[in-house]
């Protein structure tokens, strides 16, 4: 419950307007983008259903039309389209989604900048022999090798890394599915653990590619 | 009830607009002309002038005539170094300060100089409603648009100047997203939208989503250093180097050798004149130098040569284009509407490649020069009135970072996020018991803080005493819906809030902005007094003319004859040779005293004239109708 400062009634936690005086209320401080959007915590998110829900309430809170109200809705109206607009661009993405739920959930890194740079033990073998190509490659580069030669080798580097993001996403989906279909507490907290495993792999893989992408496209 | 207007604040003109029962219309003076030269100058008395008045005086008097000043809002000396030179007026300031623009013996900030061409609007507005009737004729808020890649300094600065102008300022919100406004009244889209806007100064292409109403930004991005200017500069630098050559730029020299600011400005206006007409005709002549320069330059261009000139223009607008796209996850051909706005679409080669592009026609319904006021009028209703038929949701173009460790930019709020938007960051100390750090934030897409633009440092204190990296400091940052930012922060383990003062890098603090607004109402005392001056001596020729008409017109001997008094004509050429006299003192009252003795003076004459061509005018038709 909290009270609404207009009135004094009462309110649920994830009500938007006061429902005795019909004023909008201020934001929670334990608020969670979800419950806000009123969706349930879960990992697929029909994209319909985002967008109307964002759409309906922005009608609703957007601080347009609270321009002649007192300053305490005007800064809940300003509050809340943020926080509006800050959950449906965080959830829209499904990779927005996985992060959020793990830092909900309280699994994500207490680093982020540092947890994207550590190579995660999974792929320390794929690292490896990638990292051993590439420097071949720029070898052979310095030397002066055709473009095309070492175009083609690092494009068959890239193969081995390209195949693993497939699986990863796979893997990530099925999790996902499995983390929505609801499973007892004690599998729940397995399978976020694997879905923060496989979420931080996903995301050095990404980085291996945009690097390979930029090896690519650097003139000889 | 007070007036709240729509203002599109241009580079080259500017406009004002506002609802009239739902409908959007734009304010027009006496002769139905919509657009305010966004040009001010100062006569030799101190009097200001604005608009086509001030846009005369260029070629009269260009020392002391600013124009284009949207270039300078938000910037620093030091941006504007190379640029400065192209223009008549002085450019000044101190180093890592805001620009001063000379104008006269004074030198102002671009928000002081576009809040004269604010108050220009707001007057004519004000005129405009008084001519209707209104009661209460004052307009006292408005929603101002800006380019929808200009950054928090330059929508400070535009926001400041509305301010100094007397304007309360609703909203700030970016012109393709006011032009999309304006088109969606007509027809109920849904679909994606791409706004092309090509202006004096600037260019901004925006994707959108309509649906249900709500004008979504899905991207925006620009060149706030992109416009009809540039074209300009191009054809004038064409010309200029023609007539470097001595027989030809001979009589445009001055005693010096070199070229006087008001030939240059003679050369801008021709080029521009130009320009226009290619946009209906495949040749033209730019022609140059009237009598007071001897012989004139003219000079064939066709339309072929001037599309060969503006390539590289139009082609840098591609890019952002494509960006834009790319942004918002789209391919061209999955835009359904394409608009235009600014003076410059009006360019065949622009449309073209615009249409190239997204592989359709664009609009052109509504003119381009008229669009953004009549959206900003259009928000400007939405926000007064509470109308909820239709929302914009826009965008922040640029992304808001802070400087960390190594000079590095550690983003916190990514472009193209809808706005209101937050962003928090945690801070702490390095030293044991310090209770104040320092903050500086950038907004730009750059990794390193020197490639970015500095927006301000935050000088955050009152951080309760710990031993070093103890404290939790979360500063929020919040854009609002004019993507504006502002910054709160408390520390965590005490809950203590801290203070945050904010020195803009390149803006005016708010005891700046108050005191140009105290010397702006009295700048505008003596303006008002200008103005009276110079309306009473109109009036006093119009008089002395009429006058001296009727006594010269061939019946007049004739009528002095028949039907005045004795004396008569002697007493009205009398009060006509000392009005002459008094006009071109400054002696307002005076000159009204005289004009009202000539008026008193002639009635009697204005009569028998009249009743002499009404009776004229009977007879003719009785032969007529015979």
């Amino acid at each position: 419950m909290q009270a609404c400062p207009s009135c004094g009634a009462g309110a649920p936690l994830d009500a938007h307007f006061c429902p005795q005086c019909t004023k909008i209320l201020p934001l929670p401080r334990r608020a969670d983008y979800f419950s806000f959007l009123g969706l349930p915590r879960k990992l697929n998110v029909e994209s319909s259903v985002l967008e109307e829900r964002f759409r309906t309430l922005s009608r609703q809170f957007h601080p347009d039309y609270f321009y002649n109200a007192p300053p305490a809705e005007r800064r809940a109206s300003l509050e809340r389209s943020s926080y509006l607009n800050d959950a449906y661009r965080t959830l829209k993405q499904p990779a927005g989604r996985i992060e959020y739920l793990l830092k909900l959930e309280g699994l994500a890194p207490d680093n982020p900048a540092e947890a994207s740079r550590k190579v995660p033990p999974a792929l320390l073998e794929e690292v490896f022999a990638l990292n051993e190509e590439l420097d071949e490659i720029r070898e052979e580069r310095a030397g002066g090798a055709p473009a095309e030669a070492w175009r083609a080798r690092l494009e068959r580097a890239r193969q081995p890394i390209e195949a693993k993001r497939v699986q990863h996403e796979a893997q990530l989906q099925e999790l996902a599915a499995r983390w929505d279909a609801g499973e007892s507490d004690g599998d729940r907290r397995a399978i976020l653990e694997a879905l923060r495993d496989r979420f931080l792999e996903r995301n050095y893989i990404a980085n291996l590619l945009a690097g390979i992408e930029r090896e690519l496209s650097t003139s000889p | 009830m007070s007036h709240v207007v729509g203002i599109d604040l241009g580079t080259t003109n500017s406009l004002v607009a506002y609802v009239n029962d739902g409908v959007p219309v734009v304010i027009r003076d006496a002769s139905g002309d919509a657009l305010v030269p966004s040009v001010v100058s100062v006569g030799d008395a101190g009097a200001i002038h604005v608009g086509r008045e001030a846009q005369q005086r260029l070629l009269t008097d260009a020392r002391r005539t600013v124009y284009s000043v949207k270039r300078f809002m938000g910037k620093g000396r030091e941006d504007v170094a190379h640029e400065a030179e192209h223009f008549p007026f002085s450019v000044s300031g101190e180093t890592g300060g805001v620009v001063r623009i000379g104008l006269g013996d004074k030198a102002f900030t671009p928000p002081e100089i576009s809040a004269f061409v604010l108050r220009e609007l707001k007057q004519r507005a004000e005129a405009f409603f008084a001519e209707q009737g209104e009661f209460d004729n004052e307009v006292d808020r408005a929603v101002i648009t800006v380019p929808a890649y200009f950054n928090d300094a330059q929508r400070t600065a535009t926001r400041d100047a509305g301010r100094i102008a007397g304007l309360e300022v609703l909203r700030i919100i970016n012109e393709p997203t006011a032009a999309s406004l304006a088109y969606g009244l007509d027809k109920r889209h849904t679909g994606l939208i791409a706004v092309y806007d090509l202006g004096g100064g600037t260019f901004d292409i925006s994707i959108l989503k309509v649906e249900d109403g709500v004008f979504q930004v899905l991207s925006t991005t620009g060149d706030t250093h992109l416009g009809g200017d540039d074209i300009d500069v191009l054809l004038m630098d064409t010309v200029l180097n023609e007539i470097s050559s001595d027989t030809v730029g001979r009589p445009f020299r001055a005693a010096d050798g070199g070229l006087t600011p008001e030939a240059v400005q003679e050369i801008r206006k021709a080029v521009i004149q130009a320009k226009w007409d290619l946009s209906d005709r495949e040749e033209t002549d730019i022609v140059i130098g009237g009598a007071s320069q001897g012989a004139p330059y003219k000079r064939p261009l066709t339309r072929v040569e001037f599309e060969r000139l503006i390539a590289p223009i139009v082609e840098r607008t591609l890019g952002p284009c494509r960006q834009a796209l790319a942004d918002a996850a789209l391919q061209a051909s999955q835009i359904d509407e394409v608009v235009l706005v600014g003076g410059s679409t009006r360019i065949p080669r622009v449309r073209q490649a615009v249409a190239e592009l997204f592989g359709k026609t664009p609009h052109s319904e509504l003119n381009p020069d008229e669009v953004v006021a009549l959206g900003a009028a259009v928000q400007a209703d939405i926000l007064v009135t509470g109308n909820r038929d239709m929302l914009l949701l826009d965008v922040t173009p640029l992304s808001l970072g802070i400087e960390t460790m190594g000079g590095v930019v550690s983003k916190i709020i990514m472009r193209n996020s809808t706005i209101p938007a937050t962003g928090s960051e945690m801070f702490t100390t390095g030293v044991d018991n310090q209770t104040a750090v320092d903050i500086h934030v950038l907004q730009g897409e750059r990794e390193l803080v020197d490639d970015n633009r500095s927006l301000a440092r935050f000088n955050l204190r009152g951080i309760p005493p710990m031993p070093a990296g103890l404290p939790r400091v979360q500063v929020q940052f919040q854009i609002d819906a004019n993507g504006i930012l502002s910054a709160t922060a408390r520390e965590l383990r005490t809950e203590v809030e801290q203070t945050i003062e904010v020195k803009p890098s390149y803006g005016l603090t708010d005891d700046e902005v108050e005191r140009m607004l105290l010397e702006s109402f009295e700048h505008a005392e003596s303006d008002i007094a200008a103005r009276l001056l110079i309306e009473a001596r109109n009036e006093a020729d119009s008089v002395i003319q009429a006058t001296e008409k009727s006594l010269h017109s061939p019946d007049f001997p004739e009528i002095e004859k028949t039907e005045l008094a004795a004396g008569e004509r002697q007493r009205i050429e009398s009060i006509v040779a000392g009005l002459k006299m008094v006009l071109n003192s400054s002696d307002r009252e005076t000159i009204q005293k005289w004009t009202q003795a000539l008026n008193d003076a002639t009635r009697h004459l204005a009569e028998v004239m009249m009743n002499r061509s009404v009776k004229a005018a009977l007879a003719g038709k009785n032969i007529d109708s015979m």
